[in-house]
């Protein structure tokens, strides 16, 4: 849920960026990104683009957002994955092919594996919220971005979060865009990067249009997500992200 | 030969006395008339049972082996489970242990019985992740049911069914890139049909045989699993191991009648496989016994049939002088009792001692790794069984003497006149 919302929402908040609280509160910094990137509901329209050595391939998708546990992702194009949907409700999620006219719910041992072959994991958009309650969080340092303050969170997993990572590090900027977002294994190695190249107006708000997924060891694979189009605050009806609807696409 | 010649007419005139001293007498001295000959048919005949006993001791040896080991490995020798969990190993299929069988658990001839939480569940790293089983066991009542007590290695072992670690196999950790006092995230499906998922530190790291008991299962504390799946007080098995892993029937319809409505299995039932694997290990055993034997009567016959003929002429004078031909029938096939019995008791005392010289085990450690695939392990130690031993020596005995009715038939067989008129 991390990259729909990173993709979607990540805000601008003129008023936020003139007030200078003194102590600056690591895991309020967090949160209020969050919130703010998920708004109360969302509709997107992005690009996907997977990058490999040898080959490449595109897809454009329409993602709808409620709150923190509802999402809904459908394939637009290209024709042959066309109708492909992901419904994530909470920490669940389900996987609709039209083809064999099926809705299959990822099991457990899938979570760890590639969404719709990216580089993103069927866990990394279905946990994103916990990074504000599995770990702890430390203000490391405050850089400026294109004359933005820019806070550099440490954020380390509790003893016992489902988290495998030693430790991540978020850049959020003052108007709460997730900057960067990077993945250490536990010998603090850097493992993957979540960065954003692109920051536009879009839907009445500030958002990060264009991210970049890459594993470091790999330096010739990517994952691009170009937000094409973007609206914040529908009113989305609750019918919208049920297995009906992910079967049958209603809108 | 002046004092056979003697016997003879001692025999003719004794006439009631028994004749079986006589023919033993016989038969002695006929088989050191040619020492060489027979030397080298009681070594041929000794090879042939020191080698059905070794082989069978060998067989027997690394079938023990494999059957201890196998029950070690989380087989124990009695398991409870609720009915479909065996065919179907997932959380759903639990149970909360009736109070009646607690009591149960603690009588003879149970030494050891423990609960375990036993599901299907996914280990990840910061880099892979891999299907594994997930145990949840109370450490120390797992005491002498399972490997898990003196297998970890590195670190240490879990502590109490609320540890809040977790001890992985060496291997698997290799696979996961992931090592001691490092974190790793287990994944399964609670109780509630949702994912519940938990972070754990790895507090130790174990050794096991075969491999895929070390890629294959991680543990946690049981109460932690329970916590993690949300079952409360619930199980996925109780496994019992007795004194004696052979009479068990008693004990499983004890189990039975105690706890109702589950399933309560013996290790042949949950472990076939090594039933039928011993079952086709007697069948080995009886086609070596009987290969060994063809070659050995093959060898007994001709050897017999040789003596025979070259005392065709002896015979046809014993028959001449009124021996009856069932004392020839009689005397060859002591001939080759006697033979037969020395064979056996120097091929038992040679077999004991090699399989005593080899008590410390045979390592076969460089085909190890063929080994380990069809599950015998590097080092077997043998085991004499009394019952191989004893069917070896009954096959020897009683075929062997099977086999000699032909010459000595066709010695008693002999026309006194032809056979004197022979050259």
């Amino acid at each position: 849920m991390r990259t729909f919302s990173l993709l979607l929402v990540l805000l601008i908040s003129p008023l936020a960026t003139a007030q200078e609280a003194a102590p600056v509160n690591a895991t309020a910094l967090v949160k209020a990104a969050i919130e703010y990137w998920r708004d109360v509901s969302s509709m997107a329209v992005f690009e996907m683009n997977i990058h490999r050595p040898d080959w490449q391939r595109s897809m454009t998708m329409k993602v709808w957002t409620r709150g923190n546990k509802e999402s809904l992702v459908r394939v637009l194009a290209p024709a042959k994955d066309a109708g492909n949907g992901t419904l994530l409700l909470d920490n669940d999620m389900w996987s609709y092919n039209p083809k064999i006219n099926r809705v299959i719910k990822i099991p457990s041992s899938m979570m760890n594996q590639s969404w719709m072959g990216s580089d993103f994991s069927n866990n990394d958009l279905a946990k994103a919220d916990d990074l504000i309650d599995q770990y702890r969080h430390t203000l490391l340092a405050t850089e400026t971005h294109n004359g933005h303050k820019l806070y550099v969170i440490e954020a380390v997993p509790n003893e016992t979060a489902p988290v495998v990572w030693g430790r991540e590090v978020v850049k959020i900027r003052d108007d709460h865009i997730l900057i960067e977002h990077a993945f250490y294994d536990q010998s603090n190695v850097l493992v993957k990067q979540l960065a954003t190249t692109e920051v536009k107006m879009m839907g009445g708000k500030m958002v990060a249009s264009r991210e970049r997924m890459q594993r470091i060891d790999k330096p010739d694979e990517w994952t691009d997500i170009v937000t094409r189009e973007a609206q914040f605050g529908l009113k989305l009806p609750a019918s919208t992200f049920t297995l009906a609807n992910l079967r049958n696409p209603r809108n | 030969m002046p004092s056979e010649s003697a016997s003879e007419r001692r025999l003719a005139s004794s006439g009631e006395a028994s004749p079986a001293p006589l023919l033993v007498t016989l038969a002695w001295r006929n088989l050191w008339r040619h020492t060489r000959r027979t030397l080298v048919m009681l070594f041929a005949l000794l090879l042939g049972v020191w080698s059905m006993i070794v082989m069978a001791a060998l067989v027997r040896g690394s079938m023990e082996q494999h059957i201890r080991k196998e029950i070690l490995n989380l087989t124990a020798h009695v398991q409870i489970h609720s009915p479909a969990y065996r065919d179907d190993p997932a959380v759903e299929h639990r149970f909360a242990a009736p109070s009646s069988l607690a009591d149960a658990l603690t009588q003879t001839p149970i030494t050891a019985a423990s609960a375990r939480v036993r599901v299907p569940a996914v280990v990840s790293s910061e880099y892979e992740s891999a299907g594994v089983m997930l145990v949840g066991i109370d450490p120390q009542r797992e005491r002498g049911l399972s490997f898990i007590d003196k297998a970890v290695k590195l670190g240490r072992d879990l502590e109490s069914a609320g540890d809040p670690g977790l001890v992985l196999g060496r291997k698997l950790a290799e696979r996961l890139e992931t090592g001691l006092g490092r974190r790793v995230v287990l994944m399964s499906q609670g109780v509630d049909n949702q994912i519940s998922d938990r972070g754990f530190r790895v507090v130790g790291v174990f050794d096991a045989d075969p491999q895929a008991m070390e890629t294959g299962y991680v543990f946690i504390g049981l109460e932690i699993a329970q916590q993690l799946l949300g079952m409360g007080n619930e199980v996925s098995e109780i496994a019992v191991m007795t004194d004696d892993r052979n009479h068990l029937d008693a004990l499983v319809e004890r189990l039975r009648a105690t706890a109702p409505g589950l399933d309560v299995a013996p290790w042949t039932d949950v472990q076939p496989l090594l039933v039928l694997m011993e079952k086709v290990n007697n069948v080995v055993l009886l086609v070596w016994f009987a290969v060994v034997f063809a070659a050995m009567a093959f060898g007994l016959i001709n050897t017999l049939l040789m003596a025979v003929f070259e005392r065709t002429r002896e015979f046809g004078l014993f028959q001449a002088l009124g021996m009856p031909p069932r004392f020839i029938l009689g005397q060859v096939l002591a001939e080759s009792l006697i033979l037969l019995v020395l064979a056996l008791i120097l091929g038992n005392v040679v077999a004991w001692a090699s399989v005593a010289g080899l008590k410390g085990g045979i390592d076969l450690s460089m085909f190890a790794e063929g080994l380990q695939l069809v599950g015998i392990s590097p080092v077997i130690f043998p085991t004499l069984a009394t019952g191989d031993v004893l069917i070896a020596n009954v096959v020897v005995i009683v075929l062997g003497v099977l086999a000699s009715l032909y010459p000595a038939w066709r010695a008693s067989r002999y026309v006194p006149v032809e056979a004197l008129t022979r050259t």
